[in-house]
Protein backbone atom coordinates (compact mmCIF):
# COMPACT_ATOMS: atom_id res chain seq x y z
CA UNK A 1 0.00 0.00 0.00
CA UNK A 2 2.86 2.37 0.81
CA UNK A 3 6.39 2.42 -0.51
CA UNK A 4 9.38 2.01 1.80
CA UNK A 5 10.16 5.71 1.76
CA UNK A 6 6.68 6.62 2.98
CA UNK A 7 6.81 4.01 5.72
CA UNK A 8 10.25 5.20 6.83
CA UNK A 9 9.13 8.80 6.85
CA UNK A 10 6.01 7.97 8.84
CA UNK A 11 7.92 6.03 11.48
CA UNK A 12 10.56 8.72 11.68
CA UNK A 13 7.85 11.32 12.30
CA UNK A 14 6.37 9.28 15.14
CA UNK A 15 9.77 8.69 16.72
CA UNK A 16 10.57 12.42 16.41
CA UNK A 17 7.35 13.46 18.14
CA UNK A 18 7.78 10.93 20.93
CA UNK A 19 11.41 11.99 21.40
CA UNK A 20 10.37 15.66 21.49
CA UNK A 21 7.78 14.84 24.15
CA UNK A 22 10.37 13.02 26.23
CA UNK A 23 12.73 15.98 25.92
CA UNK A 24 9.94 18.31 27.10
CA UNK A 25 9.19 16.05 30.08
CA UNK A 26 12.86 15.94 31.00
CA UNK A 27 13.15 19.71 30.72
CA UNK A 28 10.05 20.14 32.88
CA UNK A 29 11.70 18.32 35.74
CA UNK A 30 15.02 20.11 35.48
CA UNK A 31 14.86 23.27 37.57
CA UNK A 32 15.70 26.66 36.10
CA UNK A 33 14.85 25.72 32.53
CA UNK A 34 13.20 28.08 30.06
CA UNK A 35 9.92 26.16 30.03
CA UNK A 36 8.54 27.92 33.09
CA UNK A 37 9.09 31.32 31.51
CA UNK A 38 7.54 30.13 28.26
CA UNK A 39 4.52 28.80 30.15
CA UNK A 40 4.08 32.09 31.98
CA UNK A 41 4.47 34.07 28.76
CA UNK A 42 1.93 31.91 26.94
CA UNK A 43 -0.51 32.22 29.83
CA UNK A 44 -0.10 35.98 29.77
CA UNK A 45 -0.91 36.05 26.07
CA UNK A 46 -3.87 33.70 26.27
CA UNK A 47 -5.41 34.80 29.58
CA UNK A 48 -7.47 37.64 27.97
CA UNK A 49 -8.89 35.13 25.49
CA UNK A 50 -9.61 32.72 28.31
CA UNK A 51 -11.31 35.45 30.32
CA UNK A 52 -13.52 36.24 27.33
CA UNK A 53 -14.27 32.58 26.67
CA UNK A 54 -14.97 32.03 30.35
CA UNK A 55 -17.53 34.81 30.41
CA UNK A 56 -19.05 33.82 27.08
CA UNK A 57 -19.47 30.21 28.22
CA UNK A 58 -20.79 31.09 31.66
CA UNK A 59 -24.45 30.91 30.53
CA UNK A 60 -23.84 27.38 29.23
CA UNK A 61 -22.19 26.38 32.49
CA UNK A 62 -24.99 27.97 34.45
CA UNK A 63 -27.57 26.12 32.36
CA UNK A 64 -25.92 22.79 33.08
CA UNK A 65 -25.53 23.75 36.71
CA UNK A 66 -29.18 24.70 36.90
CA UNK A 67 -30.31 21.46 35.33
CA UNK A 68 -28.16 19.42 37.65
CA UNK A 69 -29.20 21.26 40.76
CA UNK A 70 -32.91 21.54 40.11
CA UNK A 71 -33.55 18.38 42.04
CA UNK A 72 -31.56 19.67 44.97
CA UNK A 73 -33.60 22.85 45.31
CA UNK A 74 -30.66 24.97 44.34
CA UNK A 75 -31.86 28.32 45.55
CA UNK A 76 -32.65 27.22 49.08
CA UNK A 77 -29.49 25.23 49.16
CA UNK A 78 -27.26 28.12 48.17
CA UNK A 79 -28.92 30.50 50.57
CA UNK A 80 -28.52 28.06 53.41
CA UNK A 81 -24.98 27.26 52.35
CA UNK A 82 -24.01 30.93 52.50
CA UNK A 83 -25.64 31.21 55.89
CA UNK A 84 -23.93 28.08 57.16
CA UNK A 85 -20.60 29.25 55.72
CA UNK A 86 -20.94 32.52 57.63
CA UNK A 87 -21.89 30.78 60.86
CA UNK A 88 -19.15 28.20 60.41
CA UNK A 89 -16.56 30.89 59.90
CA UNK A 90 -17.81 32.66 63.01
CA UNK A 91 -17.78 29.42 64.97
CA UNK A 92 -14.24 28.59 63.85
CA UNK A 93 -13.16 32.11 64.68
CA UNK A 94 -14.68 31.96 68.14
CA UNK A 95 -13.41 28.46 68.89
CA UNK A 96 -9.91 29.34 67.78
CA UNK A 97 -10.07 32.58 69.71
CA UNK A 98 -11.29 30.80 72.81
CA UNK A 99 -8.60 28.17 72.56
CA UNK A 100 -5.92 30.79 72.03
CA UNK A 101 -7.27 32.86 74.90
CA UNK A 102 -7.34 29.85 77.21
CA UNK A 103 -3.78 28.89 76.32
CA UNK A 104 -2.42 32.39 76.65
CA UNK A 105 -4.36 33.03 79.84
CA UNK A 106 -2.96 29.86 81.24
CA UNK A 107 0.60 30.63 80.17
CA UNK A 108 0.88 34.33 80.39
CA UNK A 109 -2.38 35.39 81.89
CA UNK A 110 -3.24 38.00 79.31
CA UNK A 111 -3.43 38.62 75.56
CA UNK A 112 -6.60 37.77 73.77
CA UNK A 113 -6.51 36.73 70.12
CA UNK A 114 -8.91 36.56 67.22
CA UNK A 115 -9.10 33.27 65.45
CA UNK A 116 -9.20 34.15 61.84
CA UNK A 117 -6.10 35.93 60.62
CA UNK A 118 -6.52 39.66 60.31
CA UNK A 119 -4.69 42.24 58.19
CA UNK A 120 -4.09 39.81 55.36
CA UNK A 121 -4.96 42.31 52.63
CA UNK A 122 -7.12 39.94 50.55
CA UNK A 123 -7.34 40.41 46.77
CA UNK A 124 -10.48 39.08 45.11
CA UNK A 125 -9.99 37.22 41.85
CA UNK A 126 -12.14 35.42 39.30
CA UNK A 127 -11.38 31.84 38.27
CA UNK A 128 -10.67 31.87 34.52
CA UNK A 129 -9.37 28.36 33.91
CA UNK A 130 -9.28 25.02 35.61
CA UNK A 131 -7.06 22.00 35.14
CA UNK A 132 -8.89 19.74 32.68
CA UNK A 133 -7.91 16.45 34.25
CA UNK A 134 -8.61 14.79 37.54
CA UNK A 135 -4.88 14.28 38.17
CA UNK A 136 -4.05 17.93 38.72
CA UNK A 137 -6.15 20.10 40.96
CA UNK A 138 -5.36 23.65 40.02
CA UNK A 139 -7.09 26.77 38.79
CA UNK A 140 -5.95 30.00 37.19
CA UNK A 141 -7.24 33.36 38.40
CA UNK A 142 -7.36 36.70 36.66
CA UNK A 143 -5.11 38.58 39.08
CA UNK A 144 -1.34 38.45 38.87
CA UNK A 145 1.92 40.09 39.79
CA UNK A 146 0.60 43.57 39.00
CA UNK A 147 -2.12 43.08 41.65
CA UNK A 148 0.35 42.13 44.35
CA UNK A 149 0.01 38.37 43.95
CA UNK A 150 3.16 36.39 44.70
CA UNK A 151 3.96 32.66 44.84
CA UNK A 152 3.10 30.81 48.07
CA UNK A 153 0.35 33.20 49.10
CA UNK A 154 -2.69 31.44 50.64
CA UNK A 155 -5.96 31.42 48.69
CA UNK A 156 -9.41 31.16 50.26
CA UNK A 157 -12.80 30.50 48.70
CA UNK A 158 -16.31 30.79 50.10
CA UNK A 159 -16.25 28.62 53.21
CA UNK A 160 -12.58 28.13 53.82
CA UNK A 161 -9.08 27.46 52.58
CA UNK A 162 -8.75 26.72 48.84
CA UNK A 163 -5.01 26.44 48.17
CA UNK A 164 -1.91 28.46 47.47
CA UNK A 165 -0.46 30.45 44.59
CA UNK A 166 2.19 28.44 42.73
CA UNK A 167 2.89 30.46 39.59
CA UNK A 168 2.42 34.13 38.86
CA UNK A 169 2.53 36.01 35.59
CA UNK A 170 1.70 39.65 34.89
CA UNK A 171 -2.07 39.36 34.77
CA UNK A 172 -2.87 35.89 36.03
CA UNK A 173 -1.82 33.37 38.65
CA UNK A 174 -1.89 29.61 38.98
CA UNK A 175 -3.42 28.30 42.21
CA UNK A 176 -2.76 24.75 43.37
CA UNK A 177 -5.76 23.59 45.36
CA UNK A 178 -5.56 21.69 48.63
CA UNK A 179 -7.00 18.68 46.75
CA UNK A 180 -3.89 18.46 44.54
CA UNK A 181 -1.66 15.47 45.21
CA UNK A 182 1.28 17.76 45.95
CA UNK A 183 -0.59 19.70 48.64
CA UNK A 184 0.13 19.46 52.36
CA UNK A 185 -1.30 21.83 54.96
CA UNK A 186 -0.49 21.88 58.64
CA UNK A 187 -3.76 22.06 60.53
CA UNK A 188 -5.36 21.48 63.89
CA UNK A 189 -8.74 20.40 65.15
CA UNK A 190 -10.48 22.96 67.31
CA UNK A 191 -11.24 23.09 70.14
CA UNK A 192 -9.08 20.16 71.31
CA UNK A 193 -5.99 21.24 69.37
CA UNK A 194 -4.89 17.95 67.78
CA UNK A 195 -2.34 18.80 65.09
CA UNK A 196 -1.72 17.05 61.80
CA UNK A 197 -1.03 17.43 58.11
CA UNK A 198 -3.87 17.64 55.63
CA UNK A 199 -3.28 15.51 52.51
CA UNK A 200 -5.74 14.89 49.70
CA UNK A 201 -6.84 11.68 48.08
CA UNK A 202 -6.57 12.10 44.31
CA UNK A 203 -9.97 12.13 42.62
CA UNK A 204 -11.89 12.51 45.89
CA UNK A 205 -12.18 16.24 46.48
CA UNK A 206 -14.82 15.86 49.19
CA UNK A 207 -12.59 13.84 51.47
CA UNK A 208 -9.31 15.17 52.82
CA UNK A 209 -7.12 13.31 55.24
CA UNK A 210 -5.66 14.86 58.37
CA UNK A 211 -2.75 12.57 58.97
CA UNK A 212 -0.12 12.26 61.71
CA UNK A 213 -2.58 13.12 64.46
CA UNK A 214 -1.29 11.56 67.67
CA UNK A 215 -3.55 9.08 69.37
CA UNK A 216 -3.33 10.90 72.67
CA UNK A 217 -5.65 13.62 71.45
CA UNK A 218 -8.97 12.04 70.72
CA UNK A 219 -10.64 13.66 67.72
CA UNK A 220 -14.38 13.43 67.39
CA UNK A 221 -16.67 13.61 64.38
CA UNK A 222 -18.00 17.11 63.73
CA UNK A 223 -14.90 18.96 64.92
CA UNK A 224 -13.73 21.95 62.93
CA UNK A 225 -10.30 21.87 61.32
CA UNK A 226 -8.38 25.11 60.84
CA UNK A 227 -4.89 25.90 59.63
CA UNK A 228 -2.40 25.75 62.46
CA UNK A 229 0.06 28.30 61.09
CA UNK A 230 2.86 26.03 62.18
CA UNK A 231 6.17 27.80 62.69
CA UNK A 232 9.57 26.83 64.00
CA UNK A 233 13.03 28.32 63.69
CA UNK A 234 13.65 26.85 60.25
CA UNK A 235 10.22 26.17 58.85
CA UNK A 236 7.14 28.31 58.72
CA UNK A 237 3.78 27.33 57.26
CA UNK A 238 2.66 29.58 54.42
CA UNK A 239 -0.90 29.40 55.72
CA UNK A 240 -1.62 31.74 58.63
CA UNK A 241 -3.29 30.34 61.69
CA UNK A 242 -7.08 30.10 61.94
CA UNK A 243 -8.33 29.69 58.35
CA UNK A 244 -11.19 27.17 58.40
CA UNK A 245 -10.49 24.13 56.24
CA UNK A 246 -13.18 21.53 56.89
CA UNK A 247 -15.23 19.47 59.29
CA UNK A 248 -14.23 16.08 60.66
CA UNK A 249 -16.36 13.44 58.95
CA UNK A 250 -14.71 10.24 60.13
CA UNK A 251 -11.88 9.08 62.39
CA UNK A 252 -10.00 5.86 61.68
CA UNK A 253 -8.50 4.38 64.82
CA UNK A 254 -6.13 1.59 63.85
CA UNK A 255 -4.54 -0.25 66.75
CA UNK A 256 -1.36 -0.87 64.74
CA UNK A 257 -0.82 2.68 63.54
CA UNK A 258 0.86 5.31 65.69
CA UNK A 259 -1.44 8.02 64.46
CA UNK A 260 -5.14 8.60 63.99
CA UNK A 261 -6.35 9.14 60.44
CA UNK A 262 -8.91 11.91 60.49
CA UNK A 263 -11.10 12.38 57.42
CA UNK A 264 -12.57 15.80 56.80
CA UNK A 265 -14.93 17.36 54.33
CA UNK A 266 -13.62 20.72 53.13
CA UNK A 267 -15.82 23.73 53.72
CA UNK A 268 -15.03 25.23 50.33
CA UNK A 269 -16.64 23.55 47.33
CA UNK A 270 -13.44 23.36 45.31
CA UNK A 271 -15.07 22.03 42.15
CA UNK A 272 -17.39 24.95 41.78
CA UNK A 273 -15.49 28.03 42.74
CA UNK A 274 -15.91 31.11 40.60
CA UNK A 275 -14.24 33.62 42.91
CA UNK A 276 -11.39 33.38 45.38
CA UNK A 277 -9.44 35.71 47.61
CA UNK A 278 -5.67 35.73 47.72
CA UNK A 279 -4.24 36.73 51.10
CA UNK A 280 -1.42 38.95 49.91
CA UNK A 281 -0.15 39.97 53.31
CA UNK A 282 0.97 37.67 56.05
CA UNK A 283 -0.32 38.53 59.51
CA UNK A 284 2.69 39.23 61.64
CA UNK A 285 2.98 37.97 65.17
CA UNK A 286 -0.03 35.73 65.30
CA UNK A 287 1.30 32.49 63.85
CA UNK A 288 2.69 29.60 65.75
CA UNK A 289 1.02 29.58 69.14
CA UNK A 290 2.55 26.49 70.75
CA UNK A 291 0.25 23.69 71.70
CA UNK A 292 0.23 22.72 75.34
CA UNK B 1 -3.19 16.46 3.99
CA UNK B 2 -1.01 18.96 2.19
CA UNK B 3 1.40 20.77 4.54
CA UNK B 4 0.48 24.23 3.30
CA UNK B 5 0.44 27.42 5.41
CA UNK B 6 -3.34 27.36 5.17
CA UNK B 7 -3.47 23.86 6.63
CA UNK B 8 -1.20 24.86 9.52
CA UNK B 9 -3.35 27.92 10.17
CA UNK B 10 -6.60 25.98 10.12
CA UNK B 11 -5.36 23.21 12.40
CA UNK B 12 -3.61 25.71 14.68
CA UNK B 13 -6.75 27.79 15.16
CA UNK B 14 -8.79 24.64 15.65
CA UNK B 15 -6.44 23.45 18.40
CA UNK B 16 -6.21 26.84 20.08
CA UNK B 17 -9.99 27.16 20.12
CA UNK B 18 -10.43 23.62 21.44
CA UNK B 19 -7.86 24.05 24.23
CA UNK B 20 -9.15 27.48 25.32
CA UNK B 21 -12.75 26.28 25.35
CA UNK B 22 -11.66 23.16 27.21
CA UNK B 23 -9.83 25.12 29.90
CA UNK B 24 -12.22 28.04 30.25
CA UNK B 25 -15.57 26.41 29.70
CA UNK B 26 -16.00 22.70 29.25
CA UNK B 27 -13.47 21.71 31.90
CA UNK B 28 -15.56 23.49 34.53
CA UNK B 29 -18.81 21.97 33.36
CA UNK B 30 -19.46 19.00 35.60
CA UNK B 31 -21.90 16.39 34.30
CA UNK B 32 -22.51 13.34 36.51
CA UNK B 33 -19.10 13.80 38.07
CA UNK B 34 -17.21 13.94 34.76
CA UNK B 35 -16.63 16.48 32.03
CA UNK B 36 -16.39 16.79 28.27
CA UNK B 37 -12.86 16.56 26.91
CA UNK B 38 -12.48 18.08 23.45
CA UNK B 39 -8.75 17.59 23.01
CA UNK B 40 -8.56 13.85 22.20
CA UNK B 41 -11.60 14.17 19.94
CA UNK B 42 -10.12 17.05 17.92
CA UNK B 43 -6.82 15.17 17.58
CA UNK B 44 -8.70 11.99 16.68
CA UNK B 45 -10.79 13.92 14.14
CA UNK B 46 -7.79 15.42 12.37
CA UNK B 47 -6.03 12.03 12.33
CA UNK B 48 -9.18 10.29 11.07
CA UNK B 49 -9.47 12.56 8.05
CA UNK B 50 -5.81 13.43 7.41
CA UNK B 51 -3.83 10.30 8.34
CA UNK B 52 -1.17 9.17 10.77
CA UNK B 53 1.62 11.75 10.36
CA UNK B 54 -0.68 14.82 10.45
CA UNK B 55 -2.50 13.08 13.32
CA UNK B 56 0.70 12.62 15.32
CA UNK B 57 1.78 16.21 14.59
CA UNK B 58 -1.62 17.55 15.63
CA UNK B 59 -1.53 15.44 18.79
CA UNK B 60 1.90 16.74 19.68
CA UNK B 61 0.84 20.36 19.08
CA UNK B 62 -2.42 19.95 21.02
CA UNK B 63 -0.60 18.40 23.97
CA UNK B 64 2.04 21.12 23.91
CA UNK B 65 -0.64 23.81 23.96
CA UNK B 66 -2.61 22.08 26.71
CA UNK B 67 0.42 21.61 28.95
CA UNK B 68 1.54 25.16 28.27
CA UNK B 69 -1.77 26.79 29.18
CA UNK B 70 -2.78 24.44 32.00
CA UNK B 71 0.67 24.72 33.64
CA UNK B 72 1.03 20.96 33.72
CA UNK B 73 4.19 18.93 33.23
CA UNK B 74 5.30 19.82 29.71
CA UNK B 75 5.40 16.91 27.29
CA UNK B 76 3.05 14.58 29.17
CA UNK B 77 -0.04 15.40 27.10
CA UNK B 78 2.04 15.67 23.90
CA UNK B 79 3.35 12.14 24.39
CA UNK B 80 -0.11 10.66 24.82
CA UNK B 81 -1.91 12.73 22.19
CA UNK B 82 0.68 12.18 19.46
CA UNK B 83 0.31 8.43 20.04
CA UNK B 84 -3.47 8.75 19.83
CA UNK B 85 -3.23 10.81 16.63
CA UNK B 86 -0.85 8.31 15.08
CA UNK B 87 -3.00 5.34 16.11
CA UNK B 88 -6.25 6.79 14.75
CA UNK B 89 -4.48 7.86 11.54
CA UNK B 90 -3.03 4.38 11.02
CA UNK B 91 -6.44 2.86 11.61
CA UNK B 92 -7.83 5.03 8.84
CA UNK B 93 -4.94 4.25 6.50
CA UNK B 94 -5.03 0.48 7.03
CA UNK B 95 -8.77 -0.12 7.23
CA UNK B 96 -9.98 2.71 5.01
CA UNK B 97 -13.28 2.86 6.95
CA UNK B 98 -16.38 4.02 5.17
CA UNK B 99 -19.31 3.95 7.59
CA UNK B 100 -20.73 7.37 8.43
CA UNK B 101 -21.14 6.54 12.13
CA UNK B 102 -17.56 5.39 12.56
CA UNK B 103 -16.50 8.64 14.29
CA UNK B 104 -18.47 7.44 17.34
CA UNK B 105 -16.35 4.36 18.11
CA UNK B 106 -13.20 6.13 16.92
CA UNK B 107 -13.94 9.07 19.24
CA UNK B 108 -14.70 6.68 22.10
CA UNK B 109 -11.44 4.83 21.49
CA UNK B 110 -9.51 8.12 21.41
CA UNK B 111 -11.14 9.19 24.68
CA UNK B 112 -10.41 5.83 26.34
CA UNK B 113 -6.81 6.00 25.17
CA UNK B 114 -6.49 9.54 26.45
CA UNK B 115 -7.92 9.03 29.94
CA UNK B 116 -6.04 5.77 30.51
CA UNK B 117 -2.68 6.74 29.05
CA UNK B 118 -2.70 10.27 30.48
CA UNK B 119 -3.71 8.87 33.86
CA UNK B 120 -0.83 6.40 33.74
CA UNK B 121 1.68 9.06 32.64
CA UNK B 122 0.50 11.53 35.29
CA UNK B 123 0.60 8.86 37.93
CA UNK B 124 4.17 7.95 37.02
CA UNK B 125 5.39 11.53 36.69
CA UNK B 126 3.58 13.59 39.28
CA UNK B 127 1.17 11.79 41.54
CA UNK B 128 3.67 9.21 42.78
CA UNK B 129 2.92 7.79 46.18
CA UNK B 130 -0.27 9.74 46.86
CA UNK B 131 -3.36 7.61 47.36
CA UNK B 132 -5.84 7.51 44.48
CA UNK B 133 -9.57 7.28 45.01
CA UNK B 134 -11.85 4.95 43.08
CA UNK B 135 -13.82 8.03 42.03
CA UNK B 136 -11.05 8.71 39.50
CA UNK B 137 -12.26 5.71 37.52
CA UNK B 138 -15.84 6.89 37.67
CA UNK B 139 -14.76 10.26 36.30
CA UNK B 140 -12.82 8.51 33.54
CA UNK B 141 -15.85 6.43 32.53
CA UNK B 142 -18.18 9.44 32.54
CA UNK B 143 -15.69 11.46 30.47
CA UNK B 144 -15.47 8.68 27.88
CA UNK B 145 -19.28 8.43 27.69
CA UNK B 146 -19.66 12.20 27.29
CA UNK B 147 -16.94 12.31 24.62
CA UNK B 148 -18.61 9.46 22.77
CA UNK B 149 -21.84 11.46 22.71
CA UNK B 150 -20.24 14.49 21.08
CA UNK B 151 -17.81 12.61 18.83
CA UNK B 152 -19.99 12.59 15.71
CA UNK B 153 -20.75 16.34 15.52
CA UNK B 154 -17.22 17.22 16.57
CA UNK B 155 -15.67 15.03 13.87
CA UNK B 156 -18.03 16.72 11.41
CA UNK B 157 -16.82 20.13 12.56
CA UNK B 158 -13.17 19.08 12.28
CA UNK B 159 -13.81 17.79 8.76
CA UNK B 160 -15.42 21.07 7.74
CA UNK B 161 -12.45 23.04 9.05
CA UNK B 162 -9.67 20.96 7.51
CA UNK B 163 -11.48 19.88 4.34
CA UNK B 164 -9.88 22.50 2.05
CA UNK B 165 -6.45 21.11 2.99
CA UNK B 166 -7.28 17.43 2.59
CA UNK B 167 -5.62 15.68 -0.33
CA UNK B 168 -8.29 12.98 -0.16
CA UNK B 169 -11.55 13.31 1.71
CA UNK B 170 -12.58 9.80 2.83
CA UNK B 171 -16.27 10.65 2.79
CA UNK B 172 -16.14 12.02 -0.74
CA UNK B 173 -14.36 8.89 -1.88
CA UNK B 174 -17.03 6.74 -0.21
CA UNK B 175 -19.71 8.67 -2.04
CA UNK B 176 -18.01 7.85 -5.33
CA UNK B 177 -17.99 4.18 -4.37
CA UNK B 178 -21.78 3.95 -4.14
CA UNK B 179 -23.40 1.10 -6.04
CA UNK B 180 -24.17 1.59 -9.75
CA UNK B 181 -27.50 3.12 -10.68
CA UNK B 182 -30.32 0.68 -11.24
CA UNK B 183 -32.95 3.19 -12.21
CA UNK B 184 -33.24 6.37 -14.23
CA UNK B 185 -32.55 6.83 -17.91
CA UNK B 186 -31.70 3.58 -19.67
CA UNK B 187 -28.36 4.87 -20.85
CA UNK B 188 -27.13 5.50 -17.32
CA UNK B 189 -28.11 2.16 -15.71
CA UNK B 190 -25.21 0.00 -14.63
CA UNK B 191 -22.86 2.97 -14.58
CA UNK B 192 -21.26 4.52 -11.51
CA UNK B 193 -22.79 7.97 -11.82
Amino acid sequence: MFDRKTIRRRRAALVAFVAASMVLITMSFSSGGPLGAIQRGAQDVVSPIETGANRALKPVRDLFGWLGDTFDAKDDNEQLRDEVAGLRKELATRQTARRDADQLRGLVGLRRTDGFPGATNPVAARVIARSPTVWYSSIRVDKGRSDGIRPDQPVIAAGGLAGKVTQVSGGSAQVTLITDSSSAVSAQVVPNGANGIIKPEVGKPDDLLLDFVQKGRRVRRGGTVVTSGFASDEVKSIFPRGIPVGRVSRVDLDEVELYQRVHLKPFADLRRIDFVQVLTKRPGARAGVPSP
Amino acid sequence: MSPTPGAFLRVGLLLLGAVVIQLSGLGQLRVLGGHFDLTPLVVGGVAYYAGSVPGAATGFAAGFLLDLLAAQTMGASSLVLCAIGYGVGRFRELRDPSHGLLPIPVGAAAAVGWVLAFGAVSFMLDVGTASVSGLVFREMVVTVVLDTLIALPLFGLVRRVIRPSLAVDPLERNRRRQSPRESGPLGLRGMEV
